[in-house]
């Protein structure tokens, strides 16, 4: 997953700018800033700019060698400053987000260059992948994504920042919320022809979306043959007209919303409050067990709106909180802003076809499993799911979860449980190994069994499991 | 000429052009909009508050 540079390797998803790179050393995560950035990164610092993103929460922020402390660079030939950044808990895709993840990492980019302007500086990109949630928040953690601004100059990224967050936005707002997967098949974000083709005629009665996402598509086409310089002929842009497109490009992601159909959030955070005595005997099991293996990190697959990734956050853990659902995600998302939490990750994530490794080489951006592992997953009322509705025999299951992580609290529903009699309803039961013992045994394959016990007032059972 | 390693794309550079000309003037008459009332002789000019400071505020938050 990485190359290598005098023994430093260096991180395969910082390739493409010349401005600098990231690279791992004895463990440690250090960023090169090439002497080809040196102007552009002593302005950053200078102007004030890096100090007032870093306290408005929207840039990570960094060490620097000389801060009483020498990094030595990777490519001492080419480096004008090693920097130490501070450490985001996981990284994510926006392919993984929810749509208001999307649309607040969205909302931050054009926060930033908004600030980087007023000191004059520009955004060079606007990559979605530059955002990243950090306690809780979308924080840009590209140092390097700054460049002088140029009077006249128009804005080097708004094409990217159309692909990478417009696009799909606009998308999932008036076509259908699970296209965010085609940043999944379009590494530097949606062509604005295909956004264009799927959208609704009715988006052309929108301002922003004819203007930023329809006519744009139609300008690429008809001058793709004909070099900036010469399309321009000359024209500039004066800053008033520059703040103006990034004014129009942010009330336009604003006014996209997105509601799952003929449901309302109510009913969401109705079922999040959902609590009788079953429920409230596995919140307490799975803290006291978290608290006893001392988990740090936690991957809480199924999560739904994210209750017991909640009780794992009590119990000290940073929680990925993953679901199928984009409604649940997005829903344990707006928990996150409302209660300003900082260790849990909402994500949408399909288990049965989990995020792969993309982009060049296949090594640009991590498979979600390659993220892992961690110390505890959990697995509740999950099971079931992958075993009866996906057709996944239990050892595979166990196997899957014994790659996430070192311990493991699952739950197993038997068949004679009101939910998985759902699923059975509409199918023949072939699944004749799906009971108590077959599901220990098939997990004994792979984990021993520290602690189970039932679940009261209820058929369902709650196991800690230690990988084998 | 500055050095680019992104590339801008022909279309959408013109494009900004155009709509940065567009918001840029609708920009102009909205910070003005009580001006222009009060010129066409509709309004006293009334002192408002921007509905949000977005210097302060973290879009996330």
């Amino acid at each position: 997953m990485k190359t290598t540079m005098n023994n430093n390797p260096v991180l395969d998803a910082s390739f493409r700018d010349p401005s600098g790179f990231l690279f791992m050393r004895d463990g440690v995560l250090y960023r090169q800033v090439n002497k080809i950035y040196a102007e552009d990164y002593t302005r950053l610092m200078d102007s004030g700019l890096y100090a007032k993103l870093v306290k408005a929460g929207l840039l990570i922020s960094h060490a620097e060698s000389g801060d009483g402390e020498a990094f030595q660079p990777a490519d001492a030939a080419s480096a004008f400053r090693t920097l130490r950044p501070e450490l985001v808990a996981f990284i994510s895709y926006p392919y993984e987000w929810s749509f208001g993840q999307l649309k607040d990492a969205a909302l931050t980019t054009l926060s930033i260059q908004k600030r980087a302007l007023k000191l004059g500086m520009s955004l060079k990109d606007a990559s979605a992948y530059n955002i990243q949630f950090h306690a809780g928040k979308p924080t840009l953690i590209d140092t390097l994504s700054f460049e002088t601004y140029q009077e006249g100059e128009p804005w080097v990224a708004y094409r990217q920042f159309c692909q990478h967050f417009l696009a799909p936005l606009a998308l999932m707002a008036y076509r259908d919320i699970r296209l965010s997967q085609l940043l999944r098949v379009y590494i530097d974000g949606v062509p604005l022809d295909l956004a264009s083709a799927l959208l609704p005629m009715r988006t052309r009665w929108n301002l922003g979306l004819a203007t930023h996402i329809h006519l744009h598509a139609g300008a690429q086409k008809r001058y793709a043959d004909v070099a900036v310089s010469e399309a321009r002929s000359g024209r500039k842009m004066r800053k008033e007209a520059l703040l103006g497109l990034i004014e129009s490009l942010r009330s336009t992601v604003r006014k996209l919303v997105w509601k799952p159909a003929g449901t309302e959030w109510a009913d969401y955070y109705a079922a999040n409050n959902y609590t009788d005595a079953a429920f409230e005997h596995k919140k307490v099991l799975v803290g006291e067990w978290l608290s006893k293996i001392e988990a740090k990190t936690v991957w809480d697959l199924g999560a739904n709106s994210g209750i017991f990734s909640r009780v794992a956050v009590e119990t000290g853990a940073d929680v990925v909180s993953s679901d199928i659902d984009p409604a649940a995600v997005e829903v344990n998302y707006r928990l996150v802003k409302e209660k300003k939490e900082q260790n849990l990750l909402p994500l949408v994530l399909d288990l049965t076809n989990p995020s792969p490794a993309i982009g060049w080489n296949n090594h640009e951006r991590d498979s979600f499993l390659q993220r892992g592992p961690v110390d505890a997953t959990l697995a509740l009322a999950l099971v079931h799911h992958l075993a009866i509705s996906n057709n996944v025999p239990l050892p595979r299951v166990a196997e899957f979860f014994s790659v996430c992580g070192e311990w493991l609290i699952v739950e197993f529903v038997p068949k004679s449980d009101s939910q998985v009699q759902k699923l059975l309803r509409s199918r023949t039961d072939i699944f004749s190994e799906y009971t108590q013992p077959g599901f220990e045994k098939a997990f004994g394959q792979w984990y021993t069994i520290n602690e189970s016990s039932a679940v009261r007032d209820s058929e369902r059972w709650l196991y800690l499991m230690h990988r084998k | 000429m500055i050095q680019l390693y992104l590339d801008p794309g022909s279309g959408s550079f013109l494009i900004q052009l155009l709509i940065a000309t567009i918001a840029g003037l609708s920009i102009a008459i909205g910070a003005n909009w009580s001006k222009v009332k009060h010129l066409l002789g509709k309004k006293k000019i009334k002192v408002e508050a921007n509905d949000e400071d977005d210097d302060e505020q973290q879009p996330g938050a």
